[in-house]
């Protein structure tokens, strides 16, 4: 039964558009949690805002829809306080590479064991069809009341540079693809991105299915012996260079598969851990117990003891000149 | 008025440009002092600045108590620099000591390159009036014609003979000035050698030679100052055997530490940032993570996705970086999420001020944000009430379910105190309702509330969402599930307030045996500027007048219906109703307006960034007595 993916799904009647791409992330994010058996409760998703920020509650796991570009953060929260938990990240373009763009690259400097999902459909859905940051320039999607003028930021090279260690890009359509690679990001210990292309049928008539057709390839397709994986630091500089000449590719031909995976960066949990002791055995989740009504975990003693920086022993002069450590069991009239 | 000389009975000023060690010299001396059984408030002003500009240590010194304020004029004065010569020779009076560099006595405030152009014009407008020659000199015989004990030191000649004896550079002596500071203010305060040797021993713990070597600068001072008549000092009353000696941000530090505190994340801002610094150079015992995000808006959606999975939360920031955090206070409070933020209030808007302190942000902390979003707000008076405040915040923010705000003031972050340590066993922690075994039906939000019992991530499934929601955390938009659930978040409050006193808890009276009756002014007022107005009361109440001040604790849920009958008692009576706040908008008593309606209508207000001092504050009360004055803007210090 527990791996059965309809047990991953909420009775919730799904609003998005008929043949939007988030179906097809959804589908492969019930199927992924299935098949690799993660329980419920031990799982969360973490949205934004937009139509992806809905995910959450379609998919029988904890969910937690966040504010406009803040589910990153959100999931850092959660996994650094529970370490146990599998977090997955799911945003839009605007979300994660707009407004929520120093979150996006913060994350990679850390390398916390999260997985982000990026629903690339290239615009603003929900608030019908602005340009997203990764509309590219002069592009007019019908929307538009005008071309596109800002340029579009490649949110592969950009994970790359930020220091993600698992870096990949699929097709929303694709669903056995997109569960592929989405195991392996779950699987991977450390920050892991994968760019999901998505067409919006609604607002996006021009990067369609029609169009993705017709330009998406699988890497290995054309290169057989594409390995992007770092297994010594002496590798990582060459395997990024070709990661990110790769992933420069966008036209008439755009790649899909795992672009760069770097297994010699410690996940942020490690760093925390080897300079908190406590950290591995008591996260902050289990610093207290559950029940309602407890007593503080210091006694006074190991306040004095824990912060004896700031600790001053009292040596009155009275107590100087007698021996007397301390006036404090004399009476007033004696000190 | 009256020549009763305003407590604390010692008062101390040590001055000198950022960076030479002034920080060093207060805690040298606050120490020493805390050996010996003294309670002492050290604070510091200063620039936004690292290295250069004029800043200076106020230490109250009191046998008794811990003072609640500073006072001027100063007992005794000690010099790094020119600058402060010419910043501070108001802050000294008949019976005052100074002590300076006499190598300076030819520089003139002209010359003085790190003084503000505007501080600069008004001090040479002073002199000009005073008729005294701009130059440091000039300004030394201005002090001794008040009746100022002045004393030259040459610190040129003690730097070469330093730099011969160890063969040190330059560079190197000059730390050592921050010693010749110290060891004057112990010299003219009567601490023998062995007792500054305490705060050295204290501050250069692990480096002997450090102390071997400001020793000897010590014993310079000392023999230098042999003659000098010292400024007496009572014995303490009634020491505890161990003092702590912290800042504000240290208080709160240890206070969540105390109430299990598991994350903290915050990111660096004045003057909340060293309450992080403390907490993470403390982490290896305590276990607490403290995460530095990479701006606000982060800190608090990081310490809130902590709080969903069981962990007790928290942040730390001032003005600025609340105003970031506001749209994720928003999401705590919809999401019934326990998370406590601390806000170190400093002037603003905008960075406005950003070192020095304000109570700008009360209205902030508790109306900010789009919406209608019911939180607690508590707001700290003390050192002491900042460590329990930080215990209750996590209290009532889990036994609520809600967003609660701490408020203190740069004043309060930066001042160093000696409490006693923390007495953990009058503390309890408080989670609230816990559900023991969620369910697969499990809802978060459980009505009617409006506390439902709370389960985490990890241990059940639930789901959250910033848009309005029912039970299950999905997001709905039906008419009455809103009502439900809006009417659930602010019986939060009505439930606080039932269970929270008023008396003494969320008000305080003092003195606390004050008849309201029988008063010729009721004082209102809040957090540092309170603690000052305590004092102040106690000044009045010797002068004759019946005065009492009535201190708002928690702004949210507010004490209503004590301060209103309080007020009205008061004002039948012919009682002045008196404010006093560190803003120019009387902040505080809007919300008493507002929430009580109680009209505080004359204020005594201080926007300067500066403290407000015990004597200033006393005559602008006494102004108001007796002239019947409606506002008193205040502008003491430098």
């Amino acid at each position: 039964m527990e791996h059965d993916p309809r047990r991953y799904r909420t009775p919730l009647w799904v609003d998005w558009c008929p043949g939007c791409g988030n179906y097809g992330i959804l589908q492969a994010v019930t199927e992924t949690l299935a098949e690799l058996g993660l329980p419920p409760e031990k799982t969360a998703i973490v949205s934004g805002i937009g139509c992806s920020g809905k995910t959450p509650h379609y998919v029988y796991a904890n969910g937690v829809h966040t504010l406009h570009g803040r589910a990153i953060p959100y999931a850092t929260g959660i996994k650094l306080a529970r370490p146990e938990l599998t977090v997955i990240v799911e945003g839009g373009d605007g979300d994660l590479l707009g407004i929520g763009a120093g979150h996006f690259v913060a994350l990679g400097r850390r390398n916390i064991d999260l997985t982000v999902i990026l629903h690339n459909n290239q615009v603003y859905g929900l608030t019908k069809g602005q340009a997203s940051p990764t509309l590219p320039y002069g592009v007019k999607t019908k929307s538009l009341p005008k071309p596109n003028i800002q340029d579009m930021i490649n949110p592969l090279a950009l994970a790359i540079a930020s220091g993600y260690t698992f870096v990949a890009r699929s097709y929303a359509l694709d669903i056995k693809h997109l569960k592929s690679v989405l195991k392996e990001a779950i699987r991977h210990r450390g920050a892991a991105f994968i760019d999901v292309l998505q067409p919006c049928v609604t607002y996006n008539n021009v990067y369609t299915v029609h169009f993705y057709r017709k330009a998406l390839y699988r890497i290995e397709d054309e290169e057989p012996d594409w390995d992007p994986i770092v297994r010594s630091p002496d590798e990582e500089t060459e395997k990024k260079a070709a990661a990110l000449a790769r992933a420069q590719e966008w036209g008439r031909r755009i790649p899909l598969g795992i672009f760069y995976v770097n297994k010699t960066r410690s996940p942020f949990e490690h760093r925390i851990a080897a300079r908190n002791p406590l950290y591995a055995e008591h996260p902050p989740a289990n610093r207290l117990s559950r029940e309602p009504q407890q007593q503080p975990p210091y006694t006074i003693e190991e306040v004095m003891s824990i912060f004896k920086d700031r600790l001053v022993k009292v040596k009155t002069r009275n107590a100087r000149r007698s021996g007397i450590p301390s006036s404090r069991d004399r009476s007033p009239e004696e000190s | 008025m009256s020549m009763d000389k305003p407590p604390p009975p010692l008062m101390a000023l040590i001055g000198g440009p950022q960076g030479a060690g002034l920080e060093t010299s207060a805690q040298v001396l606050t120490v020493a002092y805390a050996t010996l059984g003294y309670r002492v408030l050290a604070s510091r002003e200063y620039h936004s600045n690292i290295i250069g500009r004029h800043s200076y240590i106020l230490l109250g010194v009191d046998p008794a108590r811990v003072p609640r304020g500073h006072r001027y004029p100063v007992d005794v004065a000690s010099f790094m620099d020119a600058e402060s010569v010419f910043t501070h020779y108001k802050d000294v009076d008949r019976g005052s000591i100074v002590f300076y560099d006499s190598d300076v006595d030819n520089v003139s405030l002209e010359r003085i390159v790190s003084m503000e152009t505007e501080t600069k014009r008004r001090l040479r407008r002073e002199l000009e009036e005073l008729g005294v020659e701009p130059t440091v000199v000039g300004v030394t015989k201005y002090m001794k014609s008040m009746g100022v004990e002045v004393v030259g030191f040459s610190y040129r000649g003690l730097l070469s003979s330093l730099r011969r004896e160890y063969g040190i550079g330059y560079a190197e002596a000059r730390r050592y000035i921050s010693m010749v500071v110290a060891a004057s203010v112990a010299k003219l305060t009567g601490l023998s050698l062995e007792e500054l040797e305490e705060g050295l021993r204290y501050r250069f713990r692990s480096r002997p030679a450090l102390v071997e070597r400001n020793m000897a600068v010590a014993r310079r001072v000392y023999s230098h100052l042999g003659n000098v008549a010292q400024i007496a000092l009572p014995e303490p009353q009634e020491p505890p055997d161990h003092y702590m000696v912290m800042t504000g941000n240290e208080a709160v530090a240890i206070g969540k530490a105390v109430a299990g505190v598991g994350l903290q994340a915050y990111y660096p801002i004045t003057p909340a940032q060293d309450e992080s610094f403390y907490m993470e150079a403390h982490e290896d015992q305590t276990g607490i993570v403290v995460f530095q995000a990479e701006d606000e808006l982060a800190a608090i959606a990081v310490a809130t996705g902590a709080a969903l999975t069981g962990a007790r939360a928290a942040t730390a920031t001032s003005g600025p970086g609340f105003d970031l955090m506001i749209e994720g206070v928003g999401w705590a409070c919809i999401n019934e999420a326990p998370v406590a933020v601390t806000l170190y209030q400093r002037g603003g808007p905008s960075t406005g001020l950003p070192t020095r302190g304000s109570q700008e942000d009360l209205l902030d902390a508790a109306f900010a944000g789009h919406g209608e979003c019911p939180r607690i707000v508590v707001a700290s008076w003390s050192h002491e009430e900042a460590l329990t405040d930080a215990v209750e915040a996590q209290n009532l923010a889990e036994e609520y379910q809600i967003p609660v705000i701490h408020l203190l003031d740069k004043f309060l972050a930066n001042s160093v105190a000696t409490l006693p340590p923390p007495m953990t066993t009058s503390f309890q922690i408080r989670r609230g309702s816990i559900e023991p075994r969620p369910g697969s039906d499990y809802r978060r939000f459980a009505l009617p509330g409006p506390v439902s019992p709370r389960a985490f991530i990890g241990d059940a499934v639930m789901w959250y969402t910033g848009d309005e929601h029912d039970e299950y955390g999905h997001i709905t938009e039906e008419p009455e599930t809103r009502i439900a659930m809006v009417k659930k978040r602010f019986a939060k409050l009505d439930e606080a307030a039932r269970n929270i006193p008023e008396e003494g808890v969320r008000l305080h009276l003092y003195p606390e045996d004050a008849d309201p009756s029988g008063l010729d002014m009721l004082i209102h007022s809040w957090g540092t500027a309170a603690r000052v107005t305590a004092e102040a009361v106690d000044m009045l109440r010797r002068r004759g007048l019946r005065a009492a001040l009535v201190r708002v604790h928690y702004f949210s849920p507010y004490p209503s219906r004590l301060l209103s009958s309080i007020a009205a008692e008061a004002h039948q009576a012919g009682a002045r109703l008196v404010n006093v706040e560190h803003n120019y908008t009387a902040q505080a008593a809007k919300i008493a307006a507002m929430k009580s309606g109680v009209v505080f209508d004359t204020h005594v207000l201080k926007y300067t960034g500066r403290p407000i001092y015990i004597d200033e504050l006393v005559e602008a009360l006494m102004a108001i007595h007796e002239k019947g004055l409606k506002e008193v803007h205040l502008g003491h210090g430098a």
